[in-house]
Parts: C-alpha cells; structure tokens; sequence
C-alpha cells in the first residue's frame, strides 16, 4: 500500500471526500515524486554493483557464512536475494512507504531463514554492509531517503 | 485497493523486475499531475450535491423512470438512485486520485449488475445517468481533470453493461 491508498481507505472508512488537510499531504507526497523516483532509477541502475560490493564487505566482516562457504549456489542465492531487497527498496521509495517491503520482504524473514538455516546475524550484517554500499554512491538527501528502508529490514531480523 | 504504484509495483514484483522505462514514465506523469488531481478532488467534493442534482436534470428527469410505474417513482426509490449516484461520483473521486480504477471494482462493481437486475434498476437508465455526471463534472473542473475523471465514469458504464 501507498500513501495515497491509505488516504483514501482513510476517507473511505468514513464514507467522505478527503479534507483540505489530506489534499495537502497527497500534494506534498505527488511533489516529491520525482525525487523518489530518480532514487528508484538510481537503485535500479546500481543493483548489482551495491550487492557486489556488499557482498565483499560482508565476507570481509563475517568470513564464516553460508555464501562464502564456496558453494556456489548460496553464493548465488545470497547475493540473489540481496538483490532483491534493494528492488523492494525501490518499490517503497516509489510508494512512499515501507509497505511494499513489510508486505513482499520483511514479514515472516527471521521464520524464512531460519528454516533455511542461515544465521539470522548474518543476514542482518549482510544487510548493513549493502546500506553502507548503496549511501555511499549517493548524496547526503538521498541517501537520507533510502537508509530507514535498509535499517527497516535489519530491525525486523532483530 | 491499488493506486498507480502500487498496481506498477504488484506487476512488476511477480517478475522480479524494476518498473520498465513505460512504467516509469507513467508513474512521473502521475507525479506531475498532482495539483490537478487535488484541485479537482476539491471542487467536486465542494460541489457533490449539485452534480447530482444537473445529472439528473439532464438525464433522468421528465422521463418515464420518474413517472408513476417508473424505477425512481416514490420518493424513497428516487432518494436510493441519489445516493447510488453520489457513492459512483465519490468512488470515481478516489480512483481519479489513486490513478487506477481497482476501487470501483472493489467497492462498486462487483455484483453491482446483478443487484441492479434483480431490483428491477434499468441499466440503461443507470449508465445515462454516469454520462450526464461525467458531463457536468467536466464542466465543472475543466477539461483536463475532466477527461481523466471521465476515464472513471466510463468504467463504471463498462462494468454496468
């Protein structure tokens, strides 16, 4: 869910039109669109590039892990997956909420790897080093935009 | 219910895909006409009542629905058809902001057809009726908002037929 849907359902639970105040705060969040969306782009363009130098800092700080265990299909799977959720993290940029990565990403997560026996620590570590990579190619304003989605999903392995 | 992003997001996420260059630039437009959706949200919720009261005029009115034997005689048929109406304009408000046409299905739509039929409702009638509102609504915010609040009405009229 967006920010706009919330609005409405909003509205709708009490069967009117949205108020000048939440007509104001759809202007506002359509205004800052293009900034999330050059975000998105950005994310979208610098994928693999984030998850490879993630991966190497991970492997750097936690050498022992599934992915560097020289099988290559954790290998695989790992940086996979890393990719994945900067792709979630883009969704929610564009939607203005962490939503789209709760719905798609961060529930049931620590049930998820558990049962795929990979550390959860790992994981969350992995995932720190893939915010320090992604905030590191970008600007200080959007770098504020996108780090509270890495830290999202280190907080819901926690 | 879905907006534009997030039926973008729903579509893509099945493919494990970023939204392509289309999706993109759909969604930026969508950015781009915010004030327009937000001004035109406000005039009609300024000016739900009226709409209703010219689409009628210009629709049902004066015709053998109103007349005795009709679907809307007796005022409290002609009160249900008001406020059916209102609830089309309403949604088709939402939709128009949300950029994508999910709550009309959801909160309108869906068996709305049947109910009509086995109320004795004339379909026909019901979808004249969208017609005049999308006309006046038009009138009312201008062309631009106009045509996109159209793109509501009319599928209303789709579903309903």
């Amino acid at each position: 869910m967006s920010m706009v849907a919330e609005l409405i359902l909003n509205a709708d639970s009490e069967a009117r039109y949205l108020g000048p105040k939440e007509i104001h705060i759809f202007q506002d969040f359509l205004k800052t669109g293009e900034q999330r969306m050059r975000i998105a782009r950005f994310l979208a363009e610098n994928e693999s590039r984030i998850v490879q130098n993630g991966t190497n800092k991970f492997w750097e700080r936690c050498p022992v892990t599934p992915s560097n265990s020289g099988v290559e299909r954790k290998t695989n799977s790992c940086m996979r997956d890393q990719g994945w959720y900067v792709r979630l993290i883009a969704y929610s940029i564009m939607a203005g909420s962490e939503k789209p990565l709760e719905e798609i990403g961060t529930i049931g997560i620590k049930e998820m790897y558990n049962s795929l026996e990979i550390p959860i620590r790992n994981i969350a570590e992995c995932m720190q080093c893939l915010k320090e990579e992604a905030v590191s190619m970008m600007n200080e304003e959007d770098a504020a935009e996108v780090a509270p989605y890495f830290d999202f999903i280190i907080q819901s392995l926690s | 219910m879905q907006d534009l992003i997030t039926s973008t997001i729903n579509t893509f996420d099945v493919r494990a895909q970023y939204p392509d260059s289309d999706a993109m630039n759909k969604l930026e437009e969508y950015f781009r006409s915010g004030d327009l959706r937000a001004k035109a949200s406000l005039a009609i919720s300024a000016n739900a009542k009226s709409i209703i009261t010219k689409a009628v005029a210009k629709s049902l009115m004066y015709t053998d629905i109103t007349a005795p034997g009709g679907n809307m005689y007796t005022c409290r048929r002609y009160a249900a058809c008001i406020r059916d109406l209102e609830y089309f304009l309403r949604y088709a408000t939402y939709a128009m902001l949300a950029g994508d046409p999910s709550i009309l299905d959801e909160r309108i739509l869906n068996g709305l057809r049947e109910t009509y039929n086995s109320l004795g409702v004339p379909i026909g009638g019901t979808i004249r009726a969208v017609q005049a509102m999308k006309d006046v609504t038009a009138d009312l915010v201008g062309a631009d908002a106009g045509k996109e609040m159209g793109v509501y009405f009319d599928y209303i009229c789709s579903g309903l037929s």
